[in-house]
């Protein structure tokens, strides 16, 4: 078994104005037209009377997603549940790709205000306290896998990865990079 | 505990080498399994392996899916709603295929479909490491929160049914257990939060508590129950926080002097419950003797596992056999038991450590510093903190809205919880956090760290401070969403909270999501409970207002439905309710006595035309419910019109006997009981009635041929059985037409009102659903007729 409940999250750009409650007959909709590829989506959850928390959740069975605010700041976080085969830069790419899906989907949303998310910083969660303990050397470990799968996503661009060290958290790396491409685009060197 | 240190340095390049291989299954990695070992009690850690072995049994189809159900519910694991794999997605039923495909983790319930996991802590003691772990688990292994119930317990959502068992290790090398937090079996045992730093009361129940969860966990004579058995401390008698009335066997912590010497005891109640039919507890023992407080509980148990009733659920709760018995007959029983009890060295040994036992205190006590007070600390304080008998300590209660904290606030309340108030934290019946133990001058410094991780609000105990059960949004059963409403109810009132009258503010609401009463709404000054009604063929989600339930007193009495309101206009019933108790109420007048004098007849009918319903081309928002975009509606509108004339001319019958109800209720006010309970059997025949002159207009209104035409019209096809409580409601016609009262007692005529309503509520769902299958085949047929009638 190798680390399979990795997750992803995108931040939401400053300028995007978001009503956490309009996401709910949004991800609705996403149920009733099944518009996420390769999940079955289950139920919405509001739980966005709990501060630092999932905010809006779309349950999956293979992954969950939500508009998490768990480090403090508004973004989208997908989670995988149900392993995925292949290499770990495989993994991650199938993990990207949902993340960013799911991204674009939420851009284009009429019902929402014009959301925007940030390309030039997102965050790696290693959500599996066994496998991935909070520790620098599971961080270097991590490294290699994750920086093959960076330079293809992030075509070249430079980019540094460091680790979130809140005792007690979950092992998060997190990547900046100068990148300026929109989520459209890293999404298209995914594919 | 935080997450694992790995054994060397050698072994630990080898397991990350493996963590991140390429190629999956080369390597050997360690489990949880592995690393706990040895941290765990071997008997748990066996519990658990067994369970595991049992979940792989299941999976080959070794194990039969009912014995696999209730086995994972004794192990707290529990299903969730859309778990038979369907969901109504507001336009169609669409099928959620699971990989699991046809794999049951019991009758109709995928194997795939996530479920809750109910997480026991006896007397909601939880220490800050133990809630590290919850936060870890509520991460990785849920949805990042972390929900307290109302019995002091933990829930966590969304969790997929193999991670349990690594899930259970976790908690059990953190001493928590999960075994019989469901089931049939004893649950939680809860307690008064302030129980040690109460003013009021005569002794500490905690180790009581600590010692008859040990002793009844896994307990032999407790594994045999047709229902569950709930246990409950409270420290005195005039406060709410045990709600003893309401429990299986709930124990009041008494003394007295003998020959000088005090003596600790309980005033010891059973047969309390709430569920559909709510009965107060029937005094037991006014003082049972504290080392008799095991063994007359493992006597009950036995008395219970063998005489309670096993095959119909809805009469198997331990107040059913008390009820039938009668109270001397079931002491009777239980004295007799406990006779011939094999002595057992369990029963006393812990009472030698019991006066000891004592709470570590790990800061010096000292008064409010009156020179630092954050902005919002006064309003806080108020509702919050508590003074402990012992003097400078506070207990700080921290409000959790509808009873959630995420993971991350879970972890920096532990924080604080080091910081200010030592291993001294619990859970309470109102799903919040009580801090105990901190000094007074430490409050401004806590309220602050408290406004920083978004826990600091104001309103403890108050209106603002709402109980729901899970409701639809995770309960299979659930009517209507009862989380939907006290959020909506939540946010309207937060805005107001400070210029509330100081007596709205006092009020108390819970909201369940069906008859069930998990959300406690009997109980409550102001509660409510989801219905349904059915108009021009679409369902309306519907709320029954429930009011003059009392909390203090140990729940000392039990409210009444006053009709059903329409979900999206609740917070307009709320608003004239209180705004009219603050304007008409006399000096100091409580809500109860308020509601009792206006009269429930009168009541009513200033709420009458909240009781409307638009049609849906006026206003669709009534035909979804709070929280949830989804059409409520099954029906069609083509068809709509002609189903409606016929609906009608059902709903109008069955008005007609919501009227009787309702009358009832006010003869039981009035302690008119013959009356009371003449008018609610009324009802249930007026219900009836209407049923059968669906198939047979001309049907008599002498009660044995109403009788014998529901029984064989919708009876005995089962046409009027609810698919989960089967023929239940039609049972209390049957029962009360047959065996009409000997004497006439408030008891048992507030038992057949609470049944008679419940009985219309049937009716109306049973109607609802000849409805739907008379239009579907009328639609499949090309006909528009509606429903006919002959
Ligand atoms: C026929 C089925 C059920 C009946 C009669 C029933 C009845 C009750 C009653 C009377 C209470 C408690 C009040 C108390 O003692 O504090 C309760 C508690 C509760 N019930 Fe149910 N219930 C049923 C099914 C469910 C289901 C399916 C769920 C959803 C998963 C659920 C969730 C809860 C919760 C969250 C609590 C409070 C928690 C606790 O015990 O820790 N109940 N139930
Ligand atoms: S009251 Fe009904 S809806 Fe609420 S949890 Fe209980 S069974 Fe479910």
């Amino acid at each position: 078994m190798e680390l399979q409940r990795l997750g992803v999250k995108f931040f939401l750009h400053q300028s995007s104005q978001l009503e956490l409650d309009d996401l709910v007959p949004v991800f609705h909709s996403w149920i009733q037209k099944k518009v996420v590829g390769d999940h079955i989506l289950v139920d919405v959850h509001n739980y966005s009377h709990v501060p630092r928390g999932p905010g809006i959740l779309l349950v999956a069975h293979e992954g969950n997603f939500s508009m998490d605010s768990g480090d403090g700041r508004l973004g989208l976080f997908y989670y995988r549940k149900q392993p995925l085969e292949g290499s770990l830069e495989s993994r991650l790419g199938h993990i990207f790709e949902t993340t960013l899906q799911a991204a674009r989907l939420l851009e284009e949303e009429s019902r929402l205000g014009q959301l925007h998310f940030k390309t030039d910083e997102f965050l790696l969660v290693a959500n599996d306290r066994l496998k991935a303990p909070n520790t620098q050397e599971v961080f270097e470990q991590l490294k290699p896998g994750l920086s093959v799968f960076l330079r293809r996503l992030l075509d070249g661009d430079d980019f540094t990865l460091s680790r979130q060290e809140e005792p007690g958290e979950r092992l998060t790396v997190q990547v900046s990079t100068g990148c300026s491409d929109d989520a459209e685009k890293l999404l298209a060197r995914l594919s | 505990m935080r997450p694992p240190k790995p054994a060397g340095s050698l072994l630990r390049a080898f397991l990350l080498i493996a963590i991140f291989a390429a190629d999956p299954g080369e390597s050997e990695m360690s489990t949880w399994k592995d690393q706990l070992a040895g941290q765990i009690d071997p008997a748990w850690a066996e519990e658990i392996d067994v369970f595991e072995t049992q979940i792989e049994q299941r999976r080959q189809g070794k194990l039969d899916e009912k014995i696999f159900a209730e086995t994972r519910l004794r192990r707290g694991v529990y299903g969730q709603r859309y778990d038979n794999g369907q969901r109504h997605d507001g336009i169609r039923a669409q099928e959620i295929s699971y990989p699991s495909g046809s794999l049951t983790k019991g009758p109709e319930t995928a194997w795939d479909a996530p479920g809750m996991q109910r997480i026991k802590i006896p007397f909601g003691g939880v220490t800050p490491d133990q809630m590290d772990v919850l936060a870890d688990l509520a991460e990785e292994y849920s949805d990042s929160v972390l929900h307290v119930t109302t019995r002091q317990d933990f829930q966590l959502h969304f969790v997929h049914i193999d991670d349990t068992p690594d899930l259970m290790r976790r908690l059990a090398a953190a001493e928590i257990t999960t075994r019989e937090a469901c089931g049939n079996s004893v649950r939680n045992v809860t307690a008064c939060p302030l129980a040690g730093v109460c003013r009021d009361e005569p002794f500490d129940v905690t180790p009581y508590a600590i010692a008859i969860s040990r002793f009844l966990l896994g307990h032999p004579d407790a594994q045999d129950f047709g229902r569950k058995f709930k246990i409950a401390f409270s420290g005195c008698r005039e406060h709410a926080c045990g709600l003893v009335s309401m429990h299986d066997m709930g124990l009041i912590a008494v003394t007295k002097n003998e020959n000088g010497q005090e003596k600790r005891g309980f005033e010891c109640y059973v047969g309390g419950g709430l569920g559909a039919v709510p009965h107060q507890a029937k005094l037991f023992d006014s003082f049972l003797p504290e080392e008799e407080l095991l063994p007359t509980a493992q006597a009950i148990a036995r008395v219970f596992a063998r005489l309670g009733e096993k095959d119909i659920r809805s009469r198997a709760r331990i107040k059913f056999l008390v009820a039938n018995l009668g109270i001397d007959e079931f002491r009777r029983l239980v004295l007799e038991e406990r006779e011939i009890l094999s002595e057992d060295e369990r029963w006393t040994a812990y009472l030698s450590d019991v006066r000891d036992y004592n709470e570590r205190t790990l800061r010096e006590g000292k008064g409010v510093n009156p020179a630092a007070r954050p902005e919002g600390f006064q309003e806080w304080y108020k509702t919050n903190v508590y003074h402990q008998r012992q003097d400078d300590y506070g207990v700080a209660t921290i409000t959790l809205p509808l009873g959630d904290l995420s993971a991350w606030q879970m972890r920096e309340l532990a924080e604080l919880a080091r910081r200010f108030a030592g291993e001294n934290v619990r859970t309470t019946v109102e799903q919040n956090f009580v801090l105990r133990w901190v000094s007074q001058s430490d409050l401004p410094d806590l309220y602050q760290e408290l406004e920083r991780v978004g826990l600091n609000e104001p309103g403890a105990g108050s209106i603002l401070d709402i109980t729901a059960c899970p409701g639809t949004d995770t309960c299979k059963l659930g009517i209507a969403s009862s989380l939907g409403l006290a959020g909506e109810i939540r946010t309207r009132l937060a805005g107001k909270f400070m210029e509330m009258d100081e007596a709205v503010r006092n009020l108390r609401i819970k909201i369940s999501g069906c008859f069930n009463s998990c959300g406690q709404h009997h109980i409550a000054d102001i509660g409510f409970y989801g219905t349904s009604r059915t108009f021009s063929s679409r369902k309306v989600p519907h709320f029954q207002l429930v009011l003059g339930g009392k909390w203090t007193e140990n729940a000392g009495s039990y409210g009444l439905a006053m009709g059903s309101v329409p979900a999206k206009r609740i917070p307009e019933v709320l608003e004239r309710i209180t705004e009219r108790y603050v304007k008409e109420r006399a000096k100091g007048q409580s809500f109860q006595d308020f509601i009792r004098d206006i009269g429930k007849l009168e009541l009513r009918d200033s709420l009458e035309d909240l009781m409307t319903v638009p049609a849906y081309e006026e206003d669709a928002t009534f035909y979804s419910d709070w929280g949830d975009p989804r059409e409520f509606t099954l029906g069609d509108m083509g068809i709509g019109e002609c189903a409606g004339e016929v609906v009608s001319l059902v709903d109008f019958d069955l008005a007609a006997a919501e009227r009787l109800v309702f009358e009832a209720q006010v003869k039981l006010d009035e302690e008119a009981y013959p009356e009371a309970d003449e008018l609610a059997y009324g009802a249930m025949l007026q219900s009836a009635r209407a049923l059968i002159k669906t198939e047979f207009l001309d049907v008599a209104d002498d009660p044995d041929i109403v009788v014998e035409e529901f029984r064989k019209r919708f009876y005995d096809t089962e046409i009027f059985h609810n698919r989960f409580a089967g023929g239940k409601f039609a049972d209390y016609l049957f029962r009360r037409h047959k065996s009409p009262p000997r004497e006439h007692t408030r008891d048992h005529a507030h038992t057949l009102v609470e049944e008679s309503q419940l009985f219309i509520e049937a009716a109306h769902a049973c109607w609802e659903r000849i409805a739907q299958h008379q239009v579907a085949a009328a639609s499949a047929s090309g006909s528009t007729a509606g429903p006919s009638v002959q």
